[in-house]
C-alpha cells in the first residue's frame, strides 16, 4: 500500500482534502501538491479531512503553514476536521489549534463555513 | 564481580534515503511498546524519531540519497534511549534553537517545527559529536 493517499472534492465550493496514511518527508512534495492544486484552481478554502491520516510530521505541517497566508488572502481558510488523538496532539503541541479552526465532524465544519457565507 | 549487563538493543542501519521513514517509525513505534510505554507515548517517540532522521537525511547529507544512518534503541529499565549517527554535517550545540511556540503562532512561517516536536515529545536530547560522525541522542523515561 502506497504511503499516502489524497481524495479530493468539492462540497459547496469548499476543496475536502482527505489524505490517507503517512505524511512525512517522503509524501510531502504528494500532500503539497494537492493543497496547491486547489490554489491554482481558485479554491481558497481547503477543508483538510483528516480521519484517515494515521501521523504527520513537521514537513507535513510545514506545507499547510506554506499555504496559509495565501489563502487567507484571497478571502479563503484551511480548515481541519476529524482529527485522530497523535495528530491532534501534534497540532496542539505546536499551537496550531489556536492558527486554525478544528471541527469534530466535516459536517460541522461545512455547516460552519456555510453559516460565515 | 560480574561487569554490568550490557542494555538490549537493536540497530537499524538504513540508506540515507526518506523512502525509508515509514519503516524507521514504524520500528521505533513498536519498540517503544515493547519497552513498556503506552500507545500515545510510543507515537510520540515515532515521531521524534521521524524528525532526527529527517533531519540527518534532508541537512546533515543534504539530501544525498547514498550515505548511511544508523540508528539503535536501547532498552534500559529506566528508559528508552535512541541513538541516531551519521557521518554528515553534525548539528552544533549553539545551532539548536527552538522556537518560541507563541511566537510562532503570531509569526507562522515554513520550517523549524521538527526539533520543536523532538524536545517536547522526549525527555532528553542531545546532539554529539563522536570522532567518527555526529550523533542525535535522545531518551524517554518508562512511567
Amino acid at each position: 500500500m502506497a504511503d499516502l493517499l489524497i481524495q479530493v472534492r468539492e462540497v459547496d465550493g469548499v476543496a475536502v482534502v482527505r489524505p490517507e496514511g503517512f505524511i512525512n518527508a517522503h509524501t510531502v512534495r504528494q500532500f503539497e501538491a494537492a493543497l496547491e492544486a486547489q490554489v491554482r484552481q481558485g479554491r481558497y478554502t481547503i477543508l483538510l479531512d483528516c480521519r484517515l491520516l494515521n501521523y504527520i510530521s513537521s514537513a507535513g505541517l510545514g506545507a499547510i503553514m506554506g499555504l496559509i497566508e495565501t489563502v487567507r488572502a484571497n478571502g479563503g481558510d484551511i480548515l481541519l476536521c476529524q482529527l485522530q488523538k497523535n495528530v491532534h496532539e501534534i497540532f496542539d503541541t505546536l499551537g496550531f489549534t489556536q492558527l486554525y479552526r478544528v471541527f469534530p465532524t466535516e459536517a460541522e465544519a461545512l455547516q460552519c463555513l456555510k453559516g460565515n457565507s | 564481580m560480574r561487569a554490568p549487563a550490557e542494555p538490549e538493543s537493536f540497530r537499524l542501519v538504513i540508506p540515507s534515503q526518506t523512502r525509508y521513514l515509514n519503516l524507521v517509525t514504524g520500528l521505533a513505534k513498536r519498540a517503544s511498546m515493547v519497552a513498556g510505554m503506552d500507545d500515545a507515548t510510543s507515537a510520540k517517540i515515532s515521531i521524534a524519531v521521524d524528525e532526527a532522521v529527517t533531519n540527518v537525511i534532508v541537512h546533515a547529507y543534504q539530501g544525498e540519497g547514498d550515505h548511511e544512518v544508523d540508528i539503535e534503541l536501547r532498552f534500559l529499565p529506566q528508559c528508552l534511549e535512541v541513538h541516531i549517527q551519521h557521518t554528515g554535517r553534525g548539528l552544533k550545540p549553539d545551532e539548536v534553537v527552538l522556537p518560541d511556540p507563541r511566537e510562532y503562532v503570531k509569526h507562522p512561517r515554513k520550517g523549524g517545527l521538527g526539533l520543536l516536536l523532538m524536545s517536547r515529545f522526549m525527555d532528553e536530547i542531545r546532539f554529539i559529536e563522536t570522532g567518527e560522525g555526529s550523533e542525535c541522542f535522545m531518551a524517554k523515561r518508562i512511567i
